[in-house]
């Protein structure tokens, strides 16, 4: 509230004296009255539009750096380690690694490209909101801002060792004046002008033609060497600049503008106008994914991602399912949000999954039942080497193909420098649902990882070497077993990987055999887990992205009561309205 | 004296909307009155008396002035507004069963008000009365609104309520279930009752509770470690240095879900239904003995009870995945961060 107050403040300041500036000098802007002052000040050096030399950040007292030691060793230590190089114990299973704070990079800032952050507004501000899609979580409510600003007086004087934030010589501050600039609406031009610019700058190399982060995937490093990927644009919560306002476009403004240090995100200061910057980021924060009506998905203030509703439904039609995934009975169903986390439960646990959501919709008829999932993932994997294993198989250890990041591997061996040179497998997608739920006592139901023993899963496993298959899951240990006569009556409708995300659509019976696949029957909730691998990622048997529990339910006709009980209820009011009248009437008439 | 209370009672009430208005335009911190805990339910009843007041002096002045309200009017407005306070005003939400039994009540009650005297009953029921009668076109018209609107309206809320709901079903489970009362892990029986955490010692490697409890984190916002009781200090010993090995197993194993600051909000919480166990929540390990967490532990989800779902828990079987060791200073560690102290048997 503090800050609101100040940056008011600041305004009106800024405007007051922009105001006389116009008044004496005669000058144009705001902007340009930053660049005389600057000249007034004997710096020849020049400033891109929209910036202004800054003073140095105030440095901090002996006092906050030794009580932001304090916090350091409670909070951060454990990622960013004891001399803050990005090396704690957390770090070798972490992607993106803990930042090394040693040479002073840091990727969100309002200065300039290559410029150190203001620690009172940069560093604060990630400290205060965490960088979304990283290790680094919102500090917000569980350090004071005086806990926060005291971190930072620490970080800043002692960890930073190979720049100094006083340093006169070599250090400057040109900060990115972004509330006086003033955002352009997004209307059809200027998303249009930004779809231009996305080609013109080459965005679309790294991060792919529909921004889903598929472009040059698989070939950038940061500046520390370990692979690093390009955003998803898609999912704007992940963004690590977000500041818990992820459908914000100035954030998306400000990361063109300044760029981030020590990753290839170059800023477009210099060879872009403000104005086609907002057309840009009016253009990129249009590729977030959003609701039916083009609302922002509501994001749930305990998880800062989408809100999730853990249903999925499944809609009736008449005649055949489409395979098509742009038929109009597709493209009108409400998609659900299925959220994926790494297998963290067995070995061989997944610290990094890259899989993190899935959509998923559903329709049925008479006899099937269609699915259609898409996700966004960076590559397509189809396995090259010939697999030496049996589908069935599911302890894949044993084979020497997969294995668990070890705690402390030291930098080159940590599961951020395994990233791209892991062999590749098939992408996969699994479904399970219980086999005869209906006996299954509610809540009760099979374990979450392929069933057990007690209550056997049905899953159906596709695999992006175009295999559909059925399986009876046994417990997340034991080999599948095949249910070849089911599968044959699975049919793959669709498996298609285009510009970063795959799109497939299968259909299974409505009921086969009781005994071993899944009867779903209308209106009523069945539980479901989705189980998603990445063939890029190492993902192989129990290396996997996995769901929490969901419910499919095939929404059943509405029934007639759902009629007739409300016309009951109106047309009893009806006749209690004809009896108040004629009571107050006949009153009436006595009185008279 | 019945004006003095009124001005006075008004003046107060407008002073309290003052500032809720100020605080929920932003311009006043809303921390600056909601810092007490447990204060809002006090808050709620002092802003609704404040409240009061001042629709109390308004209506006085209005009618000092010749503009009463009639009393149905008066009813009807003040209760729209308590609906519109329960909605808005109140945060967190309270749920809209809840919500209906509050207003239901306060029907009641301003039914008991606009009934407290003869003549309010008589010009509150007025303009009830008007429109049956419907003696002017102006009633006339409203009059068969009404009786086409009210059949109309509770046909449209009943359908609704009978439509199915396709929503989540609400499934409770038990968080903390009933332990057992020994657990066997890595070939070695443990007694729930009796068992002691190996690392709880003090300098000479006794069991000390009272000494390392005085070393865990301060207590309250922030919970920054006692000065002076570094676990990272190199020469960090005994219960200091184990806090340190816990915390490094928790941070190479047990934060992707419970957070780095214990809180549940780790990298997957987002996949999961409920999101993970909040240890920095009164409700969890401040509750419990530390040989039930080294149960819970070692055990993991698929060693719940029935009650506690175990078929959706993702939590590992730790001993899977660590030494008794390593369980053990994990769970000094887990209390040495939230600030907690472990429950005793006694």
């Amino acid at each position: 509230m503090k800050d609101r107050w100040f940056t008011q403040i600041r305004m009106l300041l800024l405007v007051a004296a922009a105001g006389t500036a116009l008044v004496f000098s005669g000058s144009a802007s705001v902007l340009t009255y930053a660049q005389d002052e600057d000249e007034d000040a004997g710096e020849a050096e020049e400033v891109p539009e929209g910036f202004k030399a800054a003073a140095f950040p105030a440095m901090p007292s002996a006092g906050d750096v030794e009580a932001g030691k304090r916090v350091y060793f409670t909070k951060c230590v454990w990622c960013h380690g004891v001399d803050g190089a990005g090396d704690g114990p957390a770090a070798d299973r972490l992607w993106p690694r803990p930042r090394n704070f040693n040479q002073g990079t840091f990727k969100i800032r309002h200065t300039a490209s290559g410029e150190l952050p203001l620690p009172d507004v940069d560093l604060l501000q990630t400290v205060t909101h965490g960088l979304p899609g990283s290790g680094m979580p919102s500090w917000d409510g569980i350090l004071t801002e005086k806990q926060r600003r005291q971190v930072l007086a620490f970080v800043t004087a002692e960890l930073v060792q190979d720049r100094e934030f006083d340093d006169k010589e070599f250090e400057t501050y040109t900060v990115l004046q972004i509330d006086d600039l003033e955002p352009i609406p997004p209307t059809e031009e200027s998303l249009k002008r930004g779809a231009e610019l996305f080609v013109e700058q080459k965005c679309f190399e790294c991060h792919g033609v529909k921004g889903r982060g598929d472009g040059n995937a698989f070939n950038l490093k940061d500046d520390w060497g370990f692979p690093i990927q390009p955003a998803d644009q898609t999912k704007c919560w992940n963004f690590r600049g977000s500041r818990r306002d992820p459908y914000d476009v100035k954030n998306i403004f400000r990361t063109f503008s300044t760029g981030m240090n020590g990753t290839p995100m170059p800023s477009f200061a210099d060879n872009t106008t403000i104005e086609e910057r907002w057309h840009l980021s009016n253009f990129v924060q249009s590729l977030c994914e959003r609701g039916p009506d083009g609302e922002p998905l509501p994001i749930d203030p305990l998880t800062d991602k989408p809100k999730v509703k853990f249903v999925v439904l499944s809609s009736p039609i008449e005649g055949e399912l489409p395979g098509d995934p742009n038929h109009e009975l597709w493209q009108n169903r409400e998609r659900r949000l299925v959220a994926l986390g790494g297998q963290i439960t067995h070995k061989p646990r997944n610290f990094v999954n890259r899989i993190d959501d899935v959509w998923v919709r559903s329709l049925y008829n008479d006899k099937e039942i269609a699915f259609m999932f898409q996700w966004n993932d960076r590559s397509q994997s189809i396995a090259t080497e010939e697999q030496e294993w049996d589908p069935t198989e599911v302890n894949l250890e044993d084979y020497g193909l997969v294995s668990e990041q070890l705690p402390t591997t030291g930098e080159p061996g940590s599961i951020a420098a395994a990233q791209n040179k892991y062999r590749v497998f098939n992408d996969a997608l699994a479904i399970q649902f219980p086999v005869k739920w209906q006996e299954i006592p509610p809540p009760e139901k099979p374990r979450f990882f392929w069933g057990n023993e007690k209550y056997p899963v049905d899953i159906v496993k596709w695999e992006a070497d175009g295999s559909l298959r059925a399986f009876t899951g046994l417990g997340w240990d034991q080999d599948f077993e095949d249910r070849d006569i089911f599968a044959m009556d699975l049919t793959l409708l669709n498996a298609e990987w285009e510009d970063g995300r795959w799109t497939l659509v299968f259909k299974r019976p409505v009921k086969a055999d009781y005994e071993e696949d899944t009867y779903f029957e209308v209106g009523k909730y069945i539980p479901t887990v989705f189980f998603v691998w990445d063939g890029h990622n190492g993902d192989v048997g129990r290396k996997l992205a996995v769901s929490s529990f969901y419910y499919t339910v095939l929404i059943p006709p509405i029934p007639m009561e759902t009629y007739i009980y409300p016309t009951v209820i109106a047309v009893g009011i009806v006749f209690l309205e004809g009896w108040v009248l004629t009571r107050r009437a006949n009153k009436r008439k006595g009185k008279a | 004296m019945k004006s003095l209370i009124l001005w006075a009672g008004g003046i107060i009430g407008g002073i309290f909307l003052a500032v809720i208005f100020l605080m929920s335009s932003g311009l006043v911190s809303p921390q600056m009155i909601q810092l007490v805990p447990g204060y809002m339910p006090m808050q709620v009843l002092i802003e609704l008396t404040a409240c009061v007041g001042v629709f109390a002096l308004l209506s006085y002045l209005l009618a000092q002035n010749g503009l009463a309200i009639p009393k149905f009017w008066q009813g009807t407005l003040f209760w729209v507004f308590l609906l519109l306070y329960l909605k808005f005003r109140i945060y967190p939400p309270i749920p809209y069963s809840v919500r209906a039994l509050y207003l239901a009540v306060s029907a009641v009650a301003v039914f008991m008000w606009v009934s407290s005297n003869e003549e309010d009953w008589k010009q509150f029921k007025q303009p009830i009365l008007n429109v049956l009668d419907a003696m002017t076109p102006f009633h006339k018209a409203l009059r068969t609104f009404y009786l086409i609107a009210i059949p109309a309206l509770l046909w449209g809320f009943s359908y609704q309520s009978f439509l199915p709901s396709l929503e989540e079903p609400i499934e409770l489970r038990t968080v903390h279930p009933a332990p057992p009362a020994t657990t066997k892990v890595h070939g070695r029986t443990f007694v729930l009752q009796t068992a002691q955490n190996p690392y709880r010692v003090d300098l000479e490697g006794k069991y000390d509770q009272g000494f390392t409890d005085d070393l865990i984190v301060e207590q309250g916002m922030g919970r920054l470690m006692k000065p002076d009781a570094n676990p990272w200090d190199p020469d960090a010993k005994g219960y200091l240095k184990h806090v340190r090995e816990g915390g490094e197993v928790f941070f190479q194993n047990c934060h992707f879900c419970h957070g780095d600051n214990l809180n549940g909000r780790g990298l997957h919480a987002f996949a999961f239904n409920p999101i993970p166990a909040n240890f920095t929540d009164s409700g969890t390990i401040a509750q419990l003995q530390e040989t039930f967490l080294f149960w819970r532990v070692s055990k993991g989800g698929i060693g719940l009870p029935r009650e506690s779902f175990p078929w959706a828990s993702t939590m590992p079987r730790w001993e899977e995945h660590l030494t008794t060791d390593e369980i053990w200073k994990v769970i000094l560690f887990e209390y040495w961060h939230t600030g907690f102290y472990p429950r005793t048997w006694d």
